[in-house]
């Protein structure tokens, strides 16, 4: 103990105020990529913390792996999934937040207390521990690769099922070969010659309206009526087509939100 | 002198006592299994399980009878059941002079009932179930006598009462049969609770279920719980052996098919009340007044048996009445002490036989009449039944106790036990044994005119069809030859040399009683006892005609024939006396019984509706309690440190 | 000296040691599940489904094979000291191979569905699509679920065994990362299927993270996150035990979530509903069994020193009361035959605390003897419930089940057999195991949590009746759920679990026995 030099002392002082703030950030920013950029000041401040101490190689590989390739995965999905979208914040649960408070309150100041408490043992420190292997990398791996192979070859296996439980969940495969536009085209006019309903020139394409400009919104025909025919056929089976119906209310329950609630309450108001 | 238990390890040819109990089991298992598919050979694999049974009890009779009398105890430990550090419950087997009587018995009978039931239930589509039953009838029933310990026993206990209750139910198209089944298991209930405190308060005393520990060491223990154990047993054995007060089950239990009636509402099930008794000697010797209670339930229910079967037209019933007296007899003799244990058991065998014997000669006269029971509806039968008219005439002369048939021989002995008790006691509970004699002779004598004698009175079934009365197929006729040999014989065979007494007294110990009246006065008393019986039925029912319908009776008839009131007294004292004391506890207390019983049932209720609205199916509630839940995990950690 | 700069005393690397024989079990495990995924990927989808599921039976046998080779040799502690395989080790991995077996004959079932097993034919496909319609007409399936299932198995083979908090925790991952994929995957009710599994992986991750924090105080109390060296710290302290029980109580309710113990309860009945019903049976067995292997060893061993068990026990004897009442209570309103067996796996976490509480080697052996009676039994009940169908997939609603005994008196009676097993009557496995955990209890002097968990029996015995009362004595529904005819595979698992209910009821010396044997022996 008391080896800690007041450069980082300050370091961490300074790193600890801005980690913290960062992670309310993350809890309360109402933006999702303010969320994901507070997330990343958090993980920048923790590779500072592991570096100031003496653990470079996991400084960098926090840096790297983390703060590098896991946050811009984070922020390529949102991309896909739209930067506007945003989840309601709107508690629905009576008494989940003034509940929460209390909880969280508690386990704070017992963790407070905890730490107030800790008796330490007497620090080795990093240099003495890096000094078994030579070097703070070769002494992990030095660990890594005798101490605990084991765990290091099981998770392996986590790893294995992380990649093909991906597969499983989000990888389609065609039960048909994709169509081109011309076998298409060809359908379409064999389907016309039959005497069967269809549109030639293909359908309409979307409306742009002044507020929004998406695939949900409908063309307008000449009357002013919403074309049908213009939107995505699953997303009129989903009745999430703009226009058809008055706009939601900011705050309502989302479609599906129904699905999401299967506890036993739910369960009672299903079966009663 | 008390008989000291103290078996040995069953090697050799007594390592086949399980296999006895096996046999019937696997029978059982294979019919229950192979369900449809067996209907065809079932009924054969029953008989040959039972017969296999009789075979291994024979053998292993004559391996015991090879040894000296000391060393006829044998115990046969199978394996341990819950072998918990603390407890142990042990199955295994116990074979000795008591026990093997038992098994031959159970088995010998056994076997020719399931050979009776081949014919009698042939028309029954579910004969294959019968035969299951049966099976497993006989198995629980061989645990029951067989076990080394009491725990054991109990469980036999329960399977025949819980094969008693398939079987009396096996006609449960008949609602009759259906309730008189549910009746039986109820009341059967009541008894086994009994049995089950008697049980854990042997457990709580000697710290055992094992006879060994708990029959030697019941002398140096103290008395008063010797006597709430032997009362406790004595309840168990009124239930199932249909004793005062518990004893309305087996009129009822009469609608099982006659085999039933035959094989475990006379011969064997309902005589394990008195095998329960007599195992338990060594702990009914060490208290006068639990004994003195049995010898009281014994003279009333003998008399109580006697009386109802006198009123009754159902042939059935009036048997069924008798069995209740006669095991009432056992019971008496059976609360004697040492003078009158080994008399129990001597007059449980015989019994056995010619009891078995009347129940299968009931079968087949009503195979003959159409199904009718009642005997007002018979009458002459003997012409058109020979075989029948013989083998029963036999079994009556045994129960009434003309010499030299066997019940002579047994019943006599317990007159003269209960006379041998000595002072008043002994004075009234042998005078109540001689009229129950005397009400014996009457009223079998009344059957046996009724059925056999007299002019034809036979009347259509309730679809037209006219009684054809014949002789019962070969197979039906040949376990009633047997068991009316059995009838003839078996008193004389035991009492030759005091064979019986001598086999039985190193398990039950036996003193001889001695009889305020001289031996040979008695003897010539009870006979013109039971002669009057008979010359008193003859006047009735012999040398007129009974009628069709029956008279109204007099009082003690009409009593009589409403089995002298059982019902109406369960139901006053237990139903309405159960429904005034609720009302009574209600007038005084509205919201204490009841509002007990309903709080905390609605309180339970509740508390779960209260408790699901916590679960709501939101991830974030659940993960809130996980939170608090780790919270106070650790709060309640470091307050426990300290 | 720079800390990036090798410095010139450069160590050198020795191999480690590695006891092949010893962690055989897993390696086979393991070793099946990633040549399950080798399967997956190159041999054609037809023939999937067949090279799948003899794959994953034959590594089963063959772990199970190789744990019997084991069994009888001298406790060590193995993989440079990762992995302890002990009585205990051995007997609970024999007892999870056994399930999982039994569990695996139920989840590969295809005749009940037509020709169609539990599962999704495609994961991916939107529930209600048009992609979703033209999949299952194909007859395709995800046999990924088996190498998945496998993956979780080796996993739990490692949980029980594992002698450090870090090796426990990879094995934690191990074992769940599969169930949570899986869990989402039922064919009926997808949405349900994916909402459960949502939950449990949220939950799931949510109390991992509790758990690594655990771990990292602990490690900041003993320096190591191995439980010999643990316990040598407890024993004798050389720093305040404040670090040591807050890191106990967050690493315990890491554990005391996956044995589903109150209040760490609340994922068990929405995620027992939603998943396949096959895999709940697969979770509730096989999972409780690991977990608690997991929580007798960092008791045992870790915190094993008096001074320890003193602090520990009058809490987690608390926890099993609340796990207790939990479990009765809810279970009594419940209307779904799965969420009511749900709870009932709540309550049976309940009385396995009370033996893991008592700490003696008679309560570890009464624990020993009651996870593979208990895991039999309620994977056998599970197994009945997918064969009672409607429409749309199971009929688990209790009203459906009215009247089953007439209609079909072979399930609804096998259905019995675990009920009544749960309910506690005598001559069944699990009254046994329940006596010999109150005995042990008894022994052990906490009175108490015998009568609570007495009481909770006769509650219990409520709701377990009452199913045996709504088959047997009520009136068929007019139109009622059809009963599927299971494969000879599934009849076999259902008569063996039937047997092995009432087999271990009438004759369980020979398993307490073994678990008496087993459970004297840890290795530390």
């Amino acid at each position: 103990m008391g080896n800690t030099g007041h450069g980082e002392t300050f370091l961490f002082w300074v790193g600890s105020i801005i980690s913290i703030l960062g992670a309310l950030g993350l809890i309360f920013s109402k933006k999702i990529v303010h969320a994901a950029l507070c997330l990343c000041t958090v993980m920048l401040c923790l590779a500072f913390f592991y570096m100031a101490q003496g653990a470079v190689f996991l400084g960098v590989v926090q840096i790297v792996v983390y703060t590098g390739a896991v946050m811009m995965l984070f922020l390529f999905v949102l991309m896909l999934i739209g930067i506007e979208s945003q989840d309601s914040l709107v508690e629905t649960i009576r008494g989940q937040r003034w509940l929460a408070v209390p909880f969280v309150l508690a386990f704070g100041f017992v963790l407070i207390g905890v730490y107030a408490h800790a008796n330490l043992p007497e620090f080795v420190g990093t240099d003495a521990a890096n000094a078994k292997g030579g070097g703070n990398v070769q002494s992990l791996a030095l660990l890594l690769f005798s101490r605990y192979f084991w765990a290091f070859e099981v998770s392996s296996a986590v790893l294995i099922t992380s990649a093909t439980g991906a597969m499983v969940l989000t990888h389609r495969e065609r039960t048909v070969p994709r169509k081109s536009q011309r076998e298409i085209s060809i359908e379409r006019f064999e389907r016309w010659g039959k005497g069967e309903k269809v549109s030639l020139t293909g359908l309409p394409n979307p409306g742009v309206y002044a507020q929004h400009n998406a695939v949900d919104t409908p063309a307008l025909l000449p009357d002013g009526s919403p074309s049908e025919a213009s939107v995505n056929a699953t997303l009129r089976g989903r009745d999430t087509v703009r226009g058809f119906r008055p706009l939601p209310l900011p705050g309502a329950r989302r479609n599906g939100a129904a699905v999401a609630s299967r506890g036993d309450a739910g369960n009672e108001e299903v079966s009663q | 002198m008390t008989p000291s238990y103290a078996p040995v390890a069953a090697t050799g040819t007594f390592a086949l006592t399980a296999w006895v109990i096996l046999l019937p089991l696997a029978g059982a298992a294979i019919l229950l299994i192979g369900g449809r598919r067996t209907n065809r050979w079932g009924h054969l694999l029953g008989c040959a399980a039972a017969i296999g049974s009789f075979v291994l009890g024979a053998v292993l009779f004559f391996a015991l009878l090879a040894k000296p009398g000391a060393q006829r105890s044998y115990d046969q430990h199978v394996y341990t059941w819950i072998p918990v550090p603390g407890f142990t419950a042990d199955v295994g087997f116990h074979l000795d002079q008591l026990s093997i009587v038992f098994v031959l018995l159970i088995t010998g009978v056994g076997s020719l009932i399931h050979i009776y039931s081949v014919a009698y239930m042939e028309h029954d589509e579910n004969r294959r179930k019968f035969f299951c039953y049966l099976n497993l009838f006989l198995a629980a029933m061989l645990v029951l006598v067989l076990a080394d310990n009491y725990l054991l026993l109990y469980a036999g206990w329960e399977g025949v009462g819980l094969a008693s209750y398939l079987l009396i139910g096996f006609w449960q198209h008949k609602p009759s049969a259906a309730v008189a089944a549910k009746k039986a298991f109820i009341v059967n209930r009541v008894g086994d609770v009994g049995l089950s405190i008697a049980v854990m308060l042997m457990y709580t005393t000697f710290g055992s279920f094992a006879f060994g520990p708990v029959l030697n060491g019941a002398s140096s223990a103290k008395v008063g719980t010797m006597t709430a154990i032997g009362l406790l047993l004595l309840l168990g054995a009124c239930g199932k052996s249909a004793q005062f007060p518990l004893q309305s089950w087996l009129l009822d239990a009469m609608e099982g098919p006659t085999p039933v009636s035959a094989l475990i509402h006379a011969a064997t099930m309902v005589t394990a009340g008195v095998y329960l008794i007599v195992r338990s000697n060594a702990i009914f010797d060490v208290s006068p007044n639990a004994r003195l209670v049995v010898t009281i339930i014994g003279a009333i229910t003998l008399m109580f048996g006697a009386i109802i079967g006198c009123a009754k037209d159902d042939i059935k019933k009036a048997l069924a009445g008798s069995t209740m007296s006669q095991i009432g007899y056992m019971i008496l003799a059976a609360g004697l002490g040492p003078i009158g244990y080994v008399f129990a058991i001597m007059h449980l065998i015989t019994h056995g036989f010619f009891k078995a014997g009347l129940f299968l000669g009931a079968g087949s006269v009503m195979h003959g009449m159409n199904d009718d029971v009642n005997m007002r509806h018979y009458g002459a039968l003997r012409k058109f039944m020979p075989w029948t008219y013989v083998t029963f005439g036999l079994g009556y002369l045994a129960i009434i106790g003309v010499p030299p048939f066997s019940g002579y021989w047994s019943k006599d002995k317990i007159i003269e036990a209960a006379f041998a008790q000595g002072g008043t006691s002994g004075w009234i509970l042998g005078c109540a044994a001689l009229l129950g004699a005397l009400v014996t002779a009457f009223y079998m004598t009344r059957v046996v005119l009724m059925t056999f004698f007299g002019q034809k009175r036979w009347v259509p079934d309730a679809e037209g069809h006219e009684p054809h009365p014949h002789e019962s197929p070969w197979i039906m006729v040949v376990p009633m030859v047997v068991l009316a040999v059995g009838s003839v014989a078996a008193g004389f065979l035991f009492s030759y040399h005091n064979a019986f007494v001598n086999w039985l007294s190193p398990v039950t110990g036996f003193s001889e009683g001695h009889s305020p009246i001289n031996t040979a006065v008695l003897q010539v008393v009870t006979l013109v006892v039971v002669a009057l019986g008979i010359g008193y039925a003859y006047l009735g029912y012999g040398l007129q005609q009974a009628p069709s319908t029956p008279p109204l009776g007099s009082f003690a008839t009409r009593a009589a024939r409403q089995d002298l009131y059982g019902d109406a007294f369960n139901e006053l004292v237990f139903m309405r006396g159960g429904q005034y004391l609720t009302r009574v506890l209600v007038y005084f207390d509205m919201k204490g019984v009841d509002g007990v019983v309903n709080g905390v049932s609605a309180g339970l209720g509740g508390s779960s509706g209260r408790l699901r609205k916590l679960q709501s199916g939101f991830v974030r509630s659940y993960a809130l309690s996980m939170f608090g839940g780790a919270t106070l995990l650790i709060v309640a950690l470091l307050l426990v440190r300290g | 000296m720079s800390i990036l700069a090798a410095s010139s005393t450069t160590a050198t690397f020795v191999a480690p040691h590695v006891e092949f024989g010893k962690l055989s079990p897993m390696l086979i495990a393991f070793g099946t599940a990633t040549l399950g995924i080798l399967v997956e990927a190159f041999a054609p989808r037809k023939q999937r489904y067949g090279i799948q599921v003899g794959l994953a039976l034959v590594g089963i046998a063959a772990s199970f094979a190789a744990v019997l080779a084991l069994a009888g040799t001298t406790a060590s502690v193995v993989a440079q000291g990762s992995v302890a395989v002990d009585g205990t080790t051995l007997f609970l991995q024999g007892t999870i191979l056994v399930i999982s077996f039994v569990a695996f004959l139920v989840i590969a079932e295809r005749k009940t569905d037509q020709n169609q097993d539990a599962f999704a034919a495609q994961g991916a496909s939107v529930p209600g699509s048009a992609a979703e319609r033209e999949t299952t007409r194909r007859g395709w399936q995800t046999t990924e679920v088996y190498p998945l299932l496998m993956f979780s198995v080796g996993g739990m083979l490692l949980f029980p065994a594992a002698n450090d908090l870090l090796t426990m925790f990879v094995a934690l991952e191990a074992l769940s990362l599969p169930l949570y994929l899986v869990c989402g995957l039922a064919r009926h009710r997808r949405l349900l299927s994916q909402e459960a599994a949502l939950k449990y992986f949220l939950l799931g991750a949510f109390s991992s993270a509790f758990f690594l924090y655990g771990a990292a105080m602990l490690y900041g109390y003993a320096g190591s996150v191995n439980l010999a060296v643990i316990a040598q710290h407890v024993a004798h302290p050389t720093a305040g035990s404040t670090l040591l029980y807050t890191g106990v109580a967050l690493l315990g309710m890491g554990l005391l979530f996956k044995v589903g113990a109150a209040p760490f309860h609340m994922w068990t009945p929405d995620v027992y509903q939603g998943a396949p019903t096959p895999v709940t049976g697969f979770m509730a067995a096989a999972t409780k069994i690991a977990a608690f292997g997991a929580l007798v060893r960092v008791l045992d061993v870790g915190l094993g020193v008096n001074s320890a068990e003193n602090v520990w026990r009058p809490v987690m004897q608390a926890v099993a009361i609340i796990t207790m009442i939990v479990g009765g209570v809810l279970a009594l309103t419940q209307r779904d035959i799965k969420r009511m067996l749900a709870y009932s796996a709540i309550l049976n976490a309940g009385y396995l605390l009370i033996g893991v509480t008592s700490t003696t080697a008679q309560a570890r052996a009464a624990v020993l003897f009651y996870l593979p009676v208990y895991g039999v039994a309620i994977i056998g009940a599970f197994a009945v419930v997918t064969l009672v169908r409607d429409a749309g997939g199971e009929a688990t609603d209790l009203s459906r089940w009215a009247g089953l005994g007439r209609r079909a008196p072979i399930p609804a009676a096998l259905l019995a057999v675990f009920l009544l097993a749960f309910a506690g009557i005598p001559f069944t496995s699990i009254f046994i195991g329940k006596f010999a955990i109150f005995q042990a209890a008894l022994a052990a002097g906490s009175p108490d949590l015998v009568i609570v968990a007495v009481l909770a029996s006769a509650l219990a015995a409520f709701f377990y009746l009452r199913v045996v009362v709504v088959m047997f004595f009520s009136d068929p529904l007019p139109q009622g759920p059809t009963i599927a005819h299971p494969s000879i595979a599934v009849k076999t698992a259902l008569a063996v679990a039937a047997f092995a209910t009432v087999a271990l009821g009438v004759a369980p010396s020979l398993l307490l026995h073994l678990a008496n044997n087993s459970a004297g022996i840890l290795a530390k």
